[in-house]
């Protein structure tokens, strides 16, 4: 080759390198069940957090593989009393362009506040918000709330400027908020911006080739977050090379039928876990040694093995406690429940009702067919000990409205929880403060003054020293009154294709121990097409 | 006036009679519904103070005759309110997904009409004989399974085992086709891209033909016991006299007779593909109404679902009348009849 042609060449390989998009990088292909949210004030379930965790950015994230928070958006913060200071980084700038400001924060509080809507609750504790400079934000708290730097894990940052242009009808200098922009459009500062969104079909990301972290050269260039897909279809789809990532609702089967073919098995635990709750209020539940005796016949060995994916692999592991294992304050993993009929026939004998009269209603939420198999199961294990029972078939929207009264509420409620910020406070709070009673998480209506106490410990402890040990006060203390049965910890399993890697969904070193953030795509790589 | 726009009228009217007492209907079934829809379109997460404050806004705490005053007053105005499931207008959800459902459903009555009348035919001319055994025995399979049954065998052969079509969706991702009518097999003819066109008629058949076999299995099975019935009518045999062909006799004599109740039968299964075409859009991942319909009554989304069930029950009574125009025009009979009646 002449020199001419072979510097045309290399100019034209350096041109070609320098023009490439920043968005090189295979297609992922992955699914969820619902519809996806994109406006992030309104985010509560899975889909949701995928689409904000990659779309928006926070000012902290969890540390992964470890207790505690790190900067993300902030560069440091400091608190002192009732208020956080975070200061900002500089060189953070929105998807738009526009520079990420202590305005904008201050509008992301406001507007999720003023909204109402999906986790905007977290922020409840918060009286005000003020910029003090460009990059300097203080949040004023209303009283005392340990885990608010773990609710920030919740409060996406959105482009003020952007979001003020395109206000769409509404009453008030607001309008609307930006909710029609917002619930089409993306504007925040994350690693992947919003191509197109269609929520019942799907929403297709592109890599934010701006953003302020540096990622991974194969970190997925284009992400298709399909909605709705069938069981079968799924199944089909990976099995021939179209998708990537199945959602982690795919019955146990069709899991362990993939993984046999080649699938690897992603997982995410230690946010939430399986409980079956007893109401405390009905008779015979209303005496600790019958709540006791039923605990201690739950067959807790059977029940993961029902969950069981492939040998290594399950939907769910021991669970220890109230607490899961993985998450902060729970107790060590060794200490794990177990059935035991003969302490189970002890603590019926001391339960001042008598077995013989006993019919326990055992209710399973219509819409999660795995439920039905643990009715049976704990149908079974009552017998065993003598106790009659019986099953019922609850809609979600019947048992959600049973449970706002005591009377209405079955002996035996099944549930799964999540801690939505990955702090035991959003777990347990919610399900045992005597304050907290008729919610769907609450069906036990605790009330005892002694986990009332702990509770509180652990929302005003002043060092995580004094959080940890109020946890496991509580944890012991749940485990001697016994109002919920702790079947099994929960993890979340997902089939995936070899084309993928995923660090925070297979290696407990980089798990973020919070529901849908092991799905931030910059953190993962994907072959090339 | 003629007849036929006198029974155009007449039905016209009866139609909307009929959408007002759907209306009224489905809007006092969708509140019947267990549940409250403010605490479902939240979540499990919502505070009792959200819940309450979507309740106020949505109007749920005043009387139901009050609510449905509300619904009139915004349909008048082409306003179905917003959807909880989506968050969006319900309108805007009809027509993303609507056409998409609309397209499925047409091709799939164009498979229904187009394959299972000459199939009646075919084995109504050789009655008695092996085709006839044959097409007997596929009818029979075809309206003995569900369209979801068929789907995933359909799925199974081929787009898994022989992977011939493709699994899911209504065009490969590479195509960049601008939505026009929503209908993609229109809009991609529109953009002139006969490559797009296509993989649009690629992907749509699978579902569409699982969709259609239970009808191609009735439409065969009526309209050969229509022909068989009418092959001993004393015409037909005059004409066998005569000595016309075979193919003249069937398609002529035998056939058009015939076709007046298959055409009935027919369009009320096309009506029903609107609903069945809801596990069907599952399997097959096709972003269509069904599939929203399901959905929302699922999460007692109060305006999604009355808009969803009016747009059907529209759609229903559209074909109805349809096919009511093509019989008058078919028969004679009918025509003089509504003459007579006017």
């Amino acid at each position: 080759m002449t020199l001419w042609k072979t510097t045309l060449a290399a100019g034209l390989l350096a041109a070609t390198a320098l023009a490439a998009p920043a968005i090189a990088g295979g297609t992922l292909r992955l699914d969820e069940v619902a519809v996806g949210e994109l406006d992030p004030a309104k985010a509560s379930d899975y889909a949701d957090s995928i689409l904000m965790f990659n779309v928006y950015d926070t000012l902290v994230l969890p540390v992964q593989g470890g207790p505690g928070h790190a900067p993300h958006l902030a560069e440091s913060w400091e608190s002192d009393g009732n208020a956080f200071t975070f200061k900002l980084r500089g060189d953070v700038n929105f998807q738009s362009g526009n520079p990420l400001t202590a305005e904008d924060v201050v509008f992301s509080v406001e507007r999720m506040k003023a909204l109402g809507a999906g986790l905007s609750y977290l922020l409840g504790v918060v009286e005000s918000v003020e910029a003090v400079d460009s990059s300097t934000v203080r949040f004023n708290l209303s009283s005392s709330y340990a885990p608010f730097v773990a609710s920030l894990v919740r409060l996406p940052i959105v482009d003020k400027t952007l979001v003020m242009e395109n206000l769409g009808e509404g009453d008030g200098e607001m309008k609307d908020w930006g909710q029609a922009f917002l619930s089409a459009n993306g504007a925040g500062t994350g690693a992947y911006r919003v191509v197109s969104h269609n929520p019942q079909e799907e929403t297709v990301m592109e890599k934010n080739g701006d953003y302020f972290l540096d990622m991974a050269g194969a970190a997925p260039g284009t992400v298709r977050l399909r909605y709705g897909l069938e069981a079968s279809t799924v199944r089909t789809l990976i099995a021939t090379g179209e998708h990537d990532i199945s959602s982690q609702w795919l019955p146990p089967e069709v899991m362990g039928a993939l993984a046999k073919e080649g699938a690897q098995l992603f997982t995410e635990s230690g946010t939430g876990a399986f409980y079956l709750k007893m109401n405390t209020t009905k008779p015979p539940l209303d005496d600790v040694n019958c709540r006791r005796a039923l605990s201690a016949a739950f067959d807790y060995q059977t029940a993961i093995r029902m969950i069981a994916i492939t040998e290594d692999v399950s939907a769910g592991s021991p669970s220890t406690g109230a607490i899961p294992v993985g998450m902060f304050g729970a107790n060590d993993s060794s200490m794990v429940q177990a059935q035991d009929l003969d302490k189970a026939r002890e603590h019926l004998a001391a339960c001042s009702h008598d077995p013989a009269g006993m019919d326990i209603e055992i209710s399973w939420i219509a819409e999660v067919p795995l439920e039905e198999r643990f009715a049976l199961l704990f149908q079974s294990n009552l017998a065993d000990i003598g106790v009659k029972s019986h099953i019922r078939k609850l809609p979600w929207a019947l048992f959600a409205e049973q449970v706002s009264k005591p009377e209405n509420t079955p002996h035996i409620s099944q549930l799964f929880v999540n801690a939505v910020t990955g702090d035991p406070d959003t777990l347990l709070y919610g399900m045992y403060h005597s304050s907290t009673p008729g919610t769907w998480q609450s069906p036990e209506y605790l009330n005892d003054a002694m986990v009332d106490e702990y509770l509180e410990a652990g929302r005003n402890a002043p060092t995580p020293e004094a959080r940890q040990e109020a946890y496991s006060m509580l944890n012991a203390r749940l485990t001697e009154i016994a109002p919920t049965i702790y079947s099994y910890d929960r993890q979340s399993v997902f089939a995936a294709s070899d084309r993928v890697k995923a660090p925070a969904l297979t290696d407990p070193a980089h798990a973020f121990g919070l529901d849908g953030m092991g799905f931030s795509f910059r953190l993962m790589e994907v072959a090339d097409d | 006036m003629s007849a036929v726009l006198r029974l155009l009228s007449r039905r016209l009217g009866i139609s909307l009679i009929v959408l007002v007492g759907v209306s009224m209907l489905i809007f006092g079934i969708a509140r019947v519904i267990p549940g409250d829809p403010a605490r479902i379109a939240l979540g499990p997460n919502a505070t009792e103070e959200q819940v309450a404050n979507l309740r106020e806004a949505l109007h749920l705490n005043d009387p139901v005759v009050v609510q449905y005053g509300y619904f009139v007053a915004d349909l008048l105005q082409g306003d179905l309110g917003v959807s909880l499931y989506t968050n969006r207008p319900v309108t805007l959800d009809i027509a993303q997904f609507l056409p998409a459902t609309l397209e499925l459903v047409l091709f799939a009555g164009v498979l229904m009409v187009g394959i299972g009348l000459p199939l009646g035919m075919w084995s109504a001319r050789y009655r008695g004989r092996w085709p006839d055994h044959l097409i007997r025995v596929v009818s029979l399979l075809g309206v003995s399974a569900p369209s979801f049954v068929w789907a995933v065998i359909l799925m199974l052969l081929f787009a898994f085992f022989l992977p011939i079509f493709p699994i899911a969706g209504r065009i490969t991702d590479s195509f960049e086709i601008t939505r026009v009518t929503g209908f993609l097999l229109v809009d991609t003819l529109l953009a002139g891209n006969g490559a797009a066109f296509a993989d649009a008629l690629w992907h749509i058949f699978l579902p569409a033909f699982a969709l259609a076999v239970s009808g191609i299995g009735q439409a065969a099975r009526l309209t050969r016991a229509n022909m068989v019935e009418t092959y001993d009518r004393p015409y037909v045999e005059m004409a066998q006299a005569y000595g016309f062909s075979a193919r003249r006799i069937a398609a002529k004599y035998a056939f058009k007779p015939s076709l007046i109740p298959s055409l009935t039968i027919i369009g009320l299964d096309f009506a029903a593909m609107l609903g069945n075409a809801f596990l069907v859009e599952a399997v097959f991942a096709w972003p269509g109404l069904s599939r929203y319909g399901v959905a929302v009554i699922l999460r007692k989304d109060l305006n999604a679902i009355i808009g969803t069930v009016l747009i059907i029950s529209a759609t229903f009574l559209i074909v109805n009348l349809i096919v009511d125009l093509l019989i008058a025009f078919l028969n004679p009979r009918i025509r003089h009849s509504e003459r007579g009646a006017s």
